[in-house]
């Protein structure tokens, strides 16, 4: 099975690592400490590398392509994170369906599709959740309509960083669903979680 | 002087950006969000701020011919160069500067500093085009908006109040005003109106993008330095705009009746 992602750090002074992860399937990555975790999540969704880093996304060494081609390979890969946020001024509806918007692909129909399909399997009341403002939503709200705008994306090699950071048991129960979902719409896709070694020893 | 290069540089780069991705207005969340400009800078801006714009423009036409002890003619060239082709656009760009370009150096600020514009990049979508393009163009076009509303409220004002002060009734003075009146000066404040629209809004986005620093305390610095280098901006459009047209580059050539 070839790899979807390959990634190193190697530099003085961090905790190195070698990250692989095989295509199609479902890979949890427990990384050294936050700041390699950030690096890594930062390479991914730039694709792009800094001092010490190797990658290789989907077949391709990420230091060797043009611009033109890197946002190609972007468009393949999504990245979930704590630290990338829904959009302030749009209600959870126009987040989900903005990249679609933008990208003209996939049509309206099929992002409202996808929409109810997964979110009422995911929170209460989905109805009133798309029409309310991020900073109306709580931090599973939150979670999940960028869980759900990342469906939308599709994208190869989904990334899902931190996913049950601060949420209660029974909201992670929740996020543990986001599984199934992946894999019911992208059933060759590869999804990585990733997390630190500190915080689940 | 390292730093205000590096602004000069950067305010270029997202100048010639801009104009490049002026076609993707097309798309249609870059346009509800270019509405949305709109509407925020020119259609809530028109209530009540530039009302008080306008009624400056009554005032110096006002004190003016007092001071001056000014007849018919001086009273209709006093509105038509001054209010007209100066007061209107500078006024409606002090409108669009403190109220849209302090929201949306804070905004984008905020967008840059929370996280928004790395979900963006992360979805494919460009900056430029989501936040940089919509902005600039709705504050270009609220901004000749608004800058025709000050004109013509101001000139209203002017004719209506001004035979209070001096011995010439209203149809006088709007008579000689149509005669005075001359195509290039619809054109010299409608160009200058963009200009100062697409200077203000890609000022305060520069800025906004390019916090000095990642956390909320870099938000009044980014509004500071927006409005203070849009309004020296405008200012400074607004010398080199008068002197080109009405200069001696095309002196004789433009022919503006004054």
């Amino acid at each position: 099975m070839s790899a979807a992602l390959r990634y190193s750090l190697q530099q003085p002074g961090t905790p190195g690592f070698v990250l692989e992860v095989p295509q199609g399937g479902v890979t949890r990555a427990h990384l050294p400490d936050p700041q390699s975790k950030a690096r890594f999540i930062a390479a991914v969704a730039k694709a792009r590398c800094g001092e010490g880093e190797a990658l290789e996304l989907l077949g391709e060494q990420v230091d060797a392509i043009g611009s033109a081609a890197r946002a190609r390979l972007l468009r393949r890969v999504g990245v979930l994170s704590p630290s990338v946020a829904l959009i302030t001024n749009l209600n959870a509806w126009e987040n989900i369906s903005l990249p679609a918007a933008y990208h003209g692909s996939p049509a309206p129909e099929r992002v409202a599709e996808i929409t109810q399909e997964v979110l009422p399997a995911l929170v209460d009341e989905p109805l009133a959740l798309l029409a309310r403002l991020p900073e109306q939503l709580n931090t599973l709200q939150r979670r999940v309509v960028a869980f759900v705008r990342l469906l939308v994306v599709g994208p190869e090699l989904a990334v899902i960083d931190g996913v049950d950071e601060g949420l209660s048991r029974g909201e992670c129960a929740c996020v543990a669903r986001f599984e199934t979902e992946y894999r019911a719409r992208h059933p060759s896709g590869t999804l990585l979680y990733v997390d630190t070694k500190e915080e689940h020893p | 002087m390292l730093r205000a290069l590096r602004e000069i540089e950067g305010g270029l780069k997202l100048s010639l950006n801009v104009v490049g991705r002026m076609g993707r207005l097309r798309r249609a969340p870059i346009r509800e969000s270019f509405l949305r400009q709109v509407y925020f800078t020119g259609v809530t801006a028109a209530t009540g701020v530039v009302l008080r714009a306008s009624v400056l423009g009554v005032l110096i036409i006002a004190i003016t011919m007092d001071v001056l002890d000014a007849d018919t003619d001086l009273a209709v060239k006093i509105l038509l160069l001054l209010v007209f082709r100066e007061i209107g656009p500078l006024a409606a760009a002090v409108v669009v500067i403190l109220r849209t370009g302090t929201a949306i150096s804070a905004e984008v600020a905020m967008m840059r500093i929370s996280g928004q514009t790395r979900a963006l990049r992360h979805l494919g979508i460009n900056l430029y085009d989501y936040i940089v393009v919509p902005r600039v163009a709705g504050v270009m076009l609220a901004t000749v908006v608004l800058t025709f509303y000050v004109q013509f409220l101001a000139v209203l004002g002017g004719l209506l109040f001004s035979p209070l002060i001096i011995d010439a009734t209203f149809m006088e003075l709007a008579g000689r005003f149509s005669t005075l009146f001359a195509p290039v000066d619809f054109f010299y404040s409608t160009i200058k109106a963009l200009l100062f629209g697409f200077a203000i809004a890609a000022c305060c986005c520069y800025h906004g993008l390019n916090p000095p620093n990642l956390t909320q305390n870099a938000v009044p610095q980014v509004v500071t330095r927006a409005v203070t280098q849009s309004a020296m901006l405008t200012l400074g459009i607004n010398a080199v705009f008068a002197y080109i047209v009405f200069g001696i580059l095309f002196f004789g050539l433009v022919t503006a009746k004054a």
